[in-house]
């Protein structure tokens, strides 16, 4: 990671070298972003805080891995198995949480240890070391004047947007997406209107679990895996569902790229490992600055 | 008691000087390390439910700040200790000073900072200190005891009885109470006259304070300091899980929950057993929250207190607080107060004016603002404009706490009891945080006075969930006033009653009034408002429309519109 | 015909509402009066199934319905105006209005009832894509009545629509709860502001106390002691 006798200084970095940065900071904030859907969701609409939206990324992209690497399997259609499953794991934990009426609080605590099981499972069965998938998509590059672009940055921002904006035209748009709002906002004077909120629980939880499944197969094609990496993901992605806002599809998208461009900025000018202080920051700044957002 | 605990700790300072095998003192090191930590959090995180996930944050300052000091700078290892402390510390204010004034999404707000902390200390730690490779801890040991280890293990030893002691001095102080109150209601909490900010900075200090100080001993402990281990989250998970497992409720829960996890993770120390080890960890904090939630300890004093019997203390004669006052003169001038919520405009401008020593009654249609006016003057709501003055001083942009130091105090339409104290311990925190600062032993007394004044002395050591409706309503009021008020502001404490429970509500205002309150009275039940007020205020969409003696005023044509409406064509 | 046999509902541990039964019959306007805390609001809640049921019975045509789910009235023809509007105030005006008619039946005939509301409040027409929030409070009250009318109701529940808001504005909304009713849906009204109900009424109960203290015919009720006493205490 860092330089040995760390010295920092700032360089002033070429126009290409800035521009691969900043394009490399809006696909890594497109992940944010997409990681920052499901949480959002399931925070702002459901008022459950899933700590283990991460872990369950993390095991799509670990199964993803495995399928690709042992079973030969093409990456995307593993999605065809994940996802579906991922959907049936969100409806089994929002259950878990109507049983045993698990307060907001207590949702963090008990993702925490679901977290915990997790990662020691993916641990278990795939070991402390770092794995890379190897696939096919992962050689396609194009150049884009100086700049390179590969398929699987693409694939990811692709996935983003069109889930993001996917999700936002459904509660826009359609009678379901009305009635969740209307849930999250007055639940009992829904119901009087004929809105199932139960109903409308499972299918949310059960579509941010299945969007976990996405961002895990993005994750497994454009970045080597560890299981310890499921915490590190966790600060700036709540960074980015905090400052883009609960419950909002494409606040949490944008507020990703804000950030991952603020962290590639970063990289290039100083020692890259200062990045992780970006999000922080940001976040700090807003909560000095405008704490009315977050009343 | 004393004794046993005096013949332990001569014991356990032994240790060192008996000749044990290395792998126990490591053992008894990372058992004590262990409630240092748990016991710590539970300082800010138990007692006021603000769950911190940065612990390990301030832990690992502590680590770094000895590490860069003896380690890189050859400083003496015993002076580090306090520095570290200390930077953990200034760190943790930092942080405190910025989340705490926020109101919505407090909690989760602050679980989730904390837990971005630790990166962010750790980022800071690598670049700023370490460079990398780590710290080699080469440092010399002071000669407390035959070997390095032993020393380690006294330091701790010292740091655990510094953290234990402390922990229960708060417990037992008004600090404590106040932080309990925080955790179970922080707005009513803060209403009662709790400073509920500066508690909260202050709990979250010295957890912080002992968190850096294990650390900093925990840097030669490990000898070869590296950012990866020290910032581990299993360091954040743990002290969670200790704390819940053992009670968060208790000053000694953490310490129980330390012990039975740092035995149960020591049965996997090797490879693969590690990381079942972790997902167990995982496992027993969902099981603790959702099945036991007042953990080992909590559960096992709940059987207990049902068995106990009241201690109850003897009653003295109290000679009023306020009888001296003069009746008559105005008390609280209200002028043109307004407040508006997301486009409804609660309050329009409200004059009135109360006056010493009476009963005024506060009436008025649904919706007309009563609830709303008393929010604002005990410093619930801020106000959009107007001024309050009590005995002469402004009391618009004063801090709810310092509302209820100057001598106001209220009760809530519903009722509003802290829920995890007794029915004792709720009436006995007003006295500490009212007027006349009380330590606990004086306050406990006077709620006796005041729980044996409204009939509740029976149910003094019982939770408010266990009392009916009529029980709680007296609780709120036995509540308002063992702070003594010199105004209190009574919020519909009539409605659900019976007519025989209403009647013995009214002797008992009757009977408040004697001792010297002046009492505004909010109700709808107009014969209590008849019987009992000496002068009556009506407010209809948020302004005043007419006061003065109950029988003229509801006799009024333009009040008899309000209530009943005019005819409409 | 809806109806309350024997109704007991609880407001936490205190009895709200005791042994009240009532009906409304299909096209009626009754109207329930009384004091404050004496439980209206909990029994006409109650009666949308907004409010657990402690004994008694809810019954519509016949059919008990005290048991279902809250999202099951809407389906037995029951649509309510709760006190205080409580209109999702995130959303448009016409987010409001549609999710009205969410339910099944009511969703078929949503454009027609969109013209219908809007020939009934016309300046609904003009601040459709507002946000609900934004509206002054008579407005919104309209807002409110509409958007329950988009469920296609039988019996529209209303629970103090007066509340908060200027005589004249009171006088309009009355008006056009009177042409709501003439065109067939049955009206239970709860009412702090009793002349103004009790002119509109055919029929009325008094509610004190949480039980009925008094039923009939409005102008009579009005000149009973009762009432000036529960209300006034003289």
């Amino acid at each position: 990671m860092g330089r040995a006798g760390g010295e920092d200084h700032l360089t002033v970095p070429s126009a290409t070298l800035l521009g691969q940065s900043v394009l490399s900071g809006v696909f890594i904030g497109a992940l944010y972003g997409l990681l920052g859907l499901g949480l959002s969701l399931s925070w702002g609409m459901l008022r459950q805080v899933n700590l283990a939206h991460f872990a369950l990324a993390f095991l799509g992209a670990y199964v993803t891995f495995q399928l690709a690497a042992v079973a030969k399997v093409d990456p995307f259609v593993t999605l065809a198995i994940t996802a579906p499953a991922f959907f049936g794991l969100g409806m089994a934990l929002h259950w878990f949480f109507l049983r045993f009426s698990v307060t907001l609080l207590n949702t963090l605590l008990v993702t925490f240890g679901i977290t915990s099981i997790f990662e020691a499972g993916i641990q278990w069965y795939w070991t402390a070391d770092f794995h890379r998938m190897e696939s096919a998509y992962a050689a396609v590059r194009w150049k884009l004047g100086p700049l390179f672009l590969s398929l699987t940055d693409l694939v990811t921002l692709g996935f983003a947007l069109a889930l993001a904006l996917g999700t936002w035209a459904v509660l826009r748009f359609t009678d379901l997406g009305k009635a969740i709002r209307a849930t999250t906002e007055d639940a009992p004077i829904a119901a009087a209107f004929g809105v199932n909120e139960k109903l409308l629980g499972y299918l949310v939880s059960g579509l941010a679990a299945a969007v976990a499944a996405v961002a895990g197969l993005c994750l497994a094609l454009n970045h080597t895996l560890a299981p310890v990496q499921i915490y590190a993901w966790m600060g700036v992605v709540f960074a980015a569902v905090m400052m883009g806002g609960l419950g909002r599809p494409i606040g949490p998208l944008v507020a990703g790229i804000v950030i991952g461009v603020s962290e590639a900025i970063t990289m290039a000018v100083t020692n890259p490992t200062w990045a992780p202080l970006v999000s922080f920051s940001l976040l700090i700044a807003i909560l000095l600055f405008r704490p009315a957002r977050f009343s | 008691m004393k004794t046993a605990l005096a013949v332990g700790g001569i014991v356990l300072c032994a240790v060192p000087f008996v000749g044990l095998p290395a792998f126990y003192e490591s053992f008894l090191y990372l058992l004590l390390s262990a409630i240092v930590l748990a016991t710590s959090w539970n300082l800010l995180s138990g007692y006021s439910g603000y769950f911190s996930f940065g612990h390990g944050a301030f832990f690992g300052v502590g680590v770094y700040t000895t590490a860069a000091h003896a380690g890189q700078l050859g400083w003496n290892f015993l002076w580090t200790l306090p520095l570290a402390a200390l930077t953990a510390t200034v760190l943790g204010v930092a942080l405190g000073a910025v989340v705490f004034r926020v109101r919505a999404l407090r909690g989760e707000l602050f679980a989730l900072l904390t837990l971005a902390i630790t990166f962010v200390m750790s980022t800071i730690a690598l670049n700023a200190v370490d460079g990398g490779p780590g710290i080699m801890m080469n440092v010399d040991m002071p000669k407390l005891a035959p070997t390095a280890s032993g020393v380690l293990y006294l330091l701790i030893l010292a740091a655990a009885a510094l953290t234990l002691w402390t922990a229960y001095a708060m417990y037992h102080s008004r600090f404590g109470t106040g932080l309990f109150a925080i955790h179970d209601d922080e707005d009513v909490a803060e209403v009662m006259g709790v400073p509920t900010y500066r508690f909260k900075l202050a709990a979250f200090a010295i957890s912080c304070a002992l968190a850096g100080l294990a650390g900093g001993i925990h840097a030669v402990f490990v000898s070869y300091v590296t950012v990866a281990e020290t910032f581990s989250i299993a360091l954040a998970v743990n002290v969670v899980l200790m704390s819940a497992l053992g009670g968060t409720r208790h000053w000694l829960g953490p310490a129980v929950g330390a012990v039975a996890i740092t035995l149960l993770l020591y049965a996997f120390t090797s490879g693969q057993a590690a990381v079942i080890g972790r997902a167990l960890t995982g496992l027993i904090l969902i099981v603790v929250i959702v099945a036991m939630p007042a953990g080992i300890l909590g559960e096992i004093l709940k059987r207990f207190r049902t068995k106990q019997a009241p201690a109850r203390p003897v009653v003295r004669d109290f000679v009023s607080a306020n009888a001296k006052q003069e009746s008559g003169e105005p008390l609280l001038v209200v002028r043109g107060v307004a407040k508006a919520f997301k486009g409804v405009q609660a309050l329009g401008g409200v004059d009135l004016e109360v006056r010493r020593g009476e009963i005024l009654g506060l009436v008025g249609p649904n919706g007309s603002g009563k609830s709303t006016l008393i929010n604002v003057v005990s410093g619930h709501y801020a106000v959009d404009g107007g001024s309050i003055r009590f005995e002469g001083e402004e009391l618009v942009g004063m801090p709810a706490h310092r509302i209820a130091r100057a001598g106001i105090a209220r009760t809530y339409q519903i009722p509003r009891p802290f829920p995890q104290m007794t029915v004792l311990q709720n009436v006995a925190l007003p006295p500490m945080f009212g007027q006349v600062v009380m330590d606990r032993a004086s306050a406990e007394e006077e709620a006796w006075r005041w729980l044996a004044f409204t009939g509740l002395e029976a149910k003094a050591h019982r939770l408010p969930s266990d009392l009916n409706l009529h029980e709680r309503k007296f609780l709120e009021l036995a509540r308002a006033l063992a702070s003594r008020p010199k105004l209190l502001f009574l919020d519909e404490v009539l409605s659900g009653l019976t007519p025989v429970e209403m009647d013995g509500a009214l002797r008992l205002i009757r009977a408040i009034r004697g001792q010297g309150a002046t009492i505004v009275f909010v109700e709808h039940v107009m014969r209590a408002v008849m019987e009992l007020t000496d002068r009556v205020v009506v407010l209809t969409y948020g302004k005043t429309i007419a006061s003065g003696a109950p029988q003229e005023v509801m006799r009024d044509p333009q009040v008899v519109g309000a209530y009943l409406g005019a005819a409409h064509a | 015909m809806l109806e309350a046999r024997n109704l007991t509902v609880s407001y936490g541990a205190a009895p709200a509402v005791v042994d009240v039964s009532l009906e409304v019959g299909a096209g009626d306007l009754v109207v329930v009066v009384g004091p404050n805390g004496a439980g209206k609001s909990t029994l006409i809640n109650a009666m949308a199934g907004l409010h657990a049921v402690a004994s008694g019975h809810l019954l519509v045509d016949g059919r008990d319905i005290t048991r279902e789910a809250p999202h099951r009235f809407c389906e037995r023809g029951i649509a309510i105006v709760p006190e205080g509007r409580r209109l999702f105030v995130n959303l448009s005006v016409r987010e409001n209005l549609e999710l009205g008619s969410y339910r099944a039946g009511a969703r078929r005939a949503r454009d027609d009832s969109l013209k219908r509301v809007c020939a009934l409040f016309p300046v609904l027409g003009e601040r459709m894509d507002a946000p609900a929030g934004a509206l002054s409070g008579g407005q919104q009250q309209m807002v409110a009545i509409a958007r329950a009318l988009m469920a296609r109701p039988r019996f529209l529940l209303l629970d103090e629509p007066s509340l908060g808001l200027s005589p004249l504005i009171v006088r309009d909304l009355l008006r056009a709860i009177r042409e709501i009713n003439t065109e067939g849906v049955a009206v239970l009204l709860v009412e702090q502001n009793i002349a103004a109900a009790l002119e509109l009424a055919r029929r009325a109960y008094v509610l004190d106390e949480g039980r009925i203290a008094a039923q009939g015919e409005p102008r009579q009720l009005m000149s009973q002691p009762e009432i000036q006493k529960a209300y006034l205490g003289t």
